[in-house]
């Protein structure tokens, strides 16, 4: 067993999960998504969002629109279609119970 | 200093330096190679391009001229470069190998599984070899010990030439620091034909016309040795001194290779940016290792060799407490190599029929002359054996190779193109079929032409044969061509058949009948008068050629003769056995149903060749008095070998034969020794008879021994001493033994 494997993996499982809940907020960009999990000391390289990004829309969870910009090339926005907005409860469910049941066995929560 | 040069990036004009521009250039390749297997990769491609040019904008705007080697590195460091993708990704195959990991972290890269299972690819690995990391890259993808893998790639011979091609057609699993890894690729600026040899000289980093060369020895020994080579000599075909081997090889190779069009993929091919010194090293340092690996292996297989032991006595025993999934497991994992075994051996039956096929058919390719008109029944001979047979052996192979290497082209063109070209050859085949059944459509009139004979009084006539000509040439031990023999313009068919029947008169008569097939009836009677075949007398001796010759104009229409030899009641006469050849080849189909076809088969032998015959008032007779009929059909199995060897040794020494008399010696012979076999037999079974008898009388009196003795045994228990009851039992005894 190596530490940064589980860590890593421990990452990726909730990933999509906080991508998706930055989503629900608002219409983001993609190096919006990246400043914000940096902010919250999640650090994800743009190279693995992007494929991400692009898995979730093929998947009809995510819907983009493009936005001019005045620096450099049109940005693609992204928002939560319905379909995506019903995964995105499945998932918070999901996550609660685990944080609950991991915080349980830790000891965090009495 | 450095150039700089403008580029249109995602819509906007870049001024960037010219080594920047290559980075760039070969980053976008290697995330294109990365995603390869993704199924939105130019999606992703394209986001992560118009992010980098917003990134390189905003850069202009803060007062850079031009986008420099640092700023395209930063920028690659925060979106990340494939490496660090797999990094961050590492997690997903630690539950897959947990052993593997421990070991090297980055050797995993090849085995790893891209976004689920969908991705799995087999790689050499480049950390773990030895030569060319196909052993271990193997290991990897099956996730077994890459020593497993060497041994048996070591013991099997054939382990060689598959690991040449595998090192050539999978690809390492290296990613370079510019994310190049070097791969095999047509070279278009140096090509002669496909630009194969080219590729595969930048590939090794040799001279092009080295593998030209190799490609070429073959061809240039093909010419010189035509005339030499028979057309089936079947060895020579695989071992490459036949050319069509190299041909075939190399537009295999022309099929799967992708040619190197962007300047990226031109870089691949050479595995590295032009420079005479990195090459240098990259080789050295090569050499070095392979030594330092070879060195490495050998402690390795020692060391794994004694771990294996111990981890396998382990196993054992938990294997008794494991849960039934690693059970189902197991049978799952059986269950899958029956099948790929299962499916493999299909797939290579087919593959070895259509090789057979297609030697078959270039073997008898040199017969097309005498069977098939000029024009179009050439051509369509052509069409079926490119098409027909050359095609699918290409695109099995093709299928195969790209199978195994994983190349993914998607060039339904070629797909489609090898489906048309097929079917291009059926209708070739079929056509061809057609326009030769035509030709034998109709049987020519069977005309018996009367030969004059010498002296056609004679006493006894010996048949023998014209010609010394060999017709079986010993040196090809697959032998397949219908024919006797041919060369360049005559080959030889045997269809020569004689009959003996009763003279009407009181001298010999002989007639001969020539028969041929043609598309009309005139044409097949032309043809069979065209028919070269002479018979003459010379003193008691009746000469006849032993097949007929054809030659490349008038063409194989199942020329035949029959030879009819009328014996006058009271002579003699002997077929020799140099004429007993039966190589009857004859074309008969369901197109060409003729009332005149002559049927061979109905046709009885009623002699032998090489026994003096006698012709008498109801018939042929041997010398000894059985009629020839009776004769033939008491021959039992044995004399018919002794003939048969008698038959080869005759062709052995067909000169003398005439002169030896030992037929008729012969004939009485084995009538004789059929005497002395059924006496023997008879003998035989009067013997088993009576050891029979021998057998059952000493199993009734052991059986009256044992129970005898029961009794005594009784008597012993039951009554005391009772030594009178005794004796009496016992002279009982050796009164029955003695019977």
């Amino acid at each position: 067993m190596n530490i940064d494997n589980t860590a890593s993996q421990m990452r990726k499982g909730v990933l999509e999960f906080c991508i998706l809940s930055i989503i629900k907020l608002g219409e983001a960009y993609p190096s919006d998504i990246i400043d914000k999990m940096k902010a919250a000391n999640l650090n994800i390289l743009e190279g693995t969002l992007y494929p991400l990004l692009t898995r979730l829309k093929n998947a009809e969870f995510l819907t983009y629109r493009w936005v001019e910009s005045n620096s450099g090339p049109p940005r693609k926005y992204f928002s939560l279609t319905e379909k995506g907005a019903d995964f995105y409860q499945e998932l918070e469910a999901t996550w609660l119970e685990l944080a609950n049941a991991v915080d349980a066995i830790t000891g965090k929560k009495n | 200093m450095k150039k700089v040069i403008n580029i249109n990036f995602q819509g906007s004009v870049v001024p960037i330096e010219e080594t920047s521009y290559e980075l760039l250039k070969q980053y976008v390749e290697s995330l294109r190679n990365y995603f390869a297997d993704e199924e939105g990769r130019d999606e992703i491609i394209n986001d992560i391009e118009s992010r980098i040019s917003e990134l390189f904008q905003e850069r202009l705007k803060n007062g850079s001229t031009c986008i420099t080697d640092d700023d395209v590195n930063v920028i690659f460091k925060n979106i990340g470069r494939p490496q660090d993708f797999e990094e961050a990704d590492g997690g997903e195959k630690s539950a897959k190998d947990e052993k593997h990991n421990q070991s090297n972290d980055q050797s995993e890269k090849f085995q790893f599984t891209r976004f689920g299972e969908k991705g799995k690819r087999l790689y050499r690995d480049d950390n773990h070899k030895i030569l060319g990391g196909v052993c271990s890259g193997i290991a990897a993808y099956l996730g077994i010990d890459p020593v497993i893998v060497r041994v048996i790639f070591i013991i099997s011979g054939i382990g060689f030439l598959a690991y040449i091609l595998l090192w050539i057609f999978v690809p390492g699993s290296n990613v370079l620091v510019n994310g190049v890894r070097k791969r095999l690729y047509r070279n278009p600026d140096n090509k002669i034909i496909g630009g194969v040899c080219s590729g595969m000289g930048s590939y090794f980093n040799v001279n092009a016309w080295i593998p030209r060369v190799f490609f070429l020895i073959p061809f240039i020994s093909f010419f010189f040795r035509w005339g030499h080579i028979g057309p089936l000599t079947f060895p020579n075909f695989l071992s490459f001194s036949f050319s069509p081997g190299t041909l075939i090889i190399y537009i295999i190779l022309w099929l799967v290779i992708p040619e190197a069009s962007t300047t990226s993929e031109k870089l691949e091919m050479k595995g590295e940016k032009v420079d005479l010194n990195s090459i240098k090293n990259s080789v050295v340092e090569e050499m070095k290792g392979v030594q330092e690996r070879m060195n490495k292996v050998g402690m390795q297989v020692g060391s794994i060799a004694r771990e294996r032991s111990t981890d396998m006595g382990k196993e054992v025993t938990y294997a008794a407490k494991r849960t039934s999934g690693a059970i189902g497991n197991i049978i799952v994992i059986l269950f899958k190599i029956f099948a790929y075994t299962i499916l493999g051996c299909i797939a290579l039956s087919l593959i070895v029929a259509l090789f057979a096929l297609g030697v078959v058919s270039i073997g008898l390719f040199p017969l097309k002359n005498f069977v098939l008109n000029e024009g179009w029944q050439s051509v369509l001979a052509w069409g079926t054996l490119i098409f027909f047979i050359g095609v699918p052996v290409v695109g099995i192979i093709t299928f195969i190779i790209r199978r195994i290497a994983r190349i993914k082209t998607h060039k339904r063109i070629i797909r489609y193109s090898f489906l048309g070209l097929w079917f291009l050859g059926i209708i070739c085949f079929i056509s061809l079929l057609i326009s030769v059944g035509q030709d034998f459509r109709r049987t020519s009139s069977a005309n018996e032409e009367r030969i004059a004979l010498e002296n056609a009084g004679v006493q006894s006539l010996e048949v023998n044969s014209l010609s010394n000509t060999r017709y079986n040439r010993a040196n090809t031990w697959f032998r397949l061509e219908p024919f006797a023999t041919f060369d360049d313009d005559t080959a030889y068919i045997g269809n020569v058949r004689i009959r003996i029947e009763k003279s009407p008169v009181d001298s010999f008569q002989v007639s001969v009948i020539k028969m041929c097939n043609g598309n009309t009836r005139r044409n097949a009677d032309t043809l069979a008068s065209l028919i070269n075949y002479s018979v003459f007398q010379k003193d008691s001796l009746l000469m006849m050629d032993k097949a007929i010759a054809i030659n490349t104009n008038d063409k194989f229409r199942n020329q035949s003769v029959i030879v009819i030899i009328y014996v006058p009641v009271g002579k003699h006469i002997k077929i020799n056995k140099n004429l007993d050849y039966n190589r009857n080849i004859r074309v008969h189909g369901p197109l060409f149903n003729d009332e005149n076809w002559y049927n061979w088969e109905d046709d009885d032998y009623d002699f032998q060749y090489g026994i003096e015959y006698v012709m008498h008032e109801n018939g042929l007779y041997t010398l000894s008095g059985i009629p020839a009929n009776d004769y033939n059909r008491n021959n039992d199995w044995r004399s018919q070998q002794d003939n048969r060897r008698d038959n080869y040794n005759a062709d052995q020494d067909t000169e003398n034969y005439r002169y030896d008399q030992h037929n008729k010696v012969d004939s009485l012979r084995m009538i004789k020794e059929k005497e002395i076999q059924k006496i023997q037999s008879s003998v035989d079974s009067l013997r088993e008879l009576k050891e029979k008898q021998i057998m059952k009388m000493k199993d009734s009196l052991r059986d009256a021994k044992e129970k005898l003795e029961q009794k005594i045994e009784k008597l012993d228990h039951n009554n005391t001493p009772g030594e009178a009851y005794n004796r009496n039992g016992k002279q009982d005894y050796s009164f029955v033994m003695h019977i």
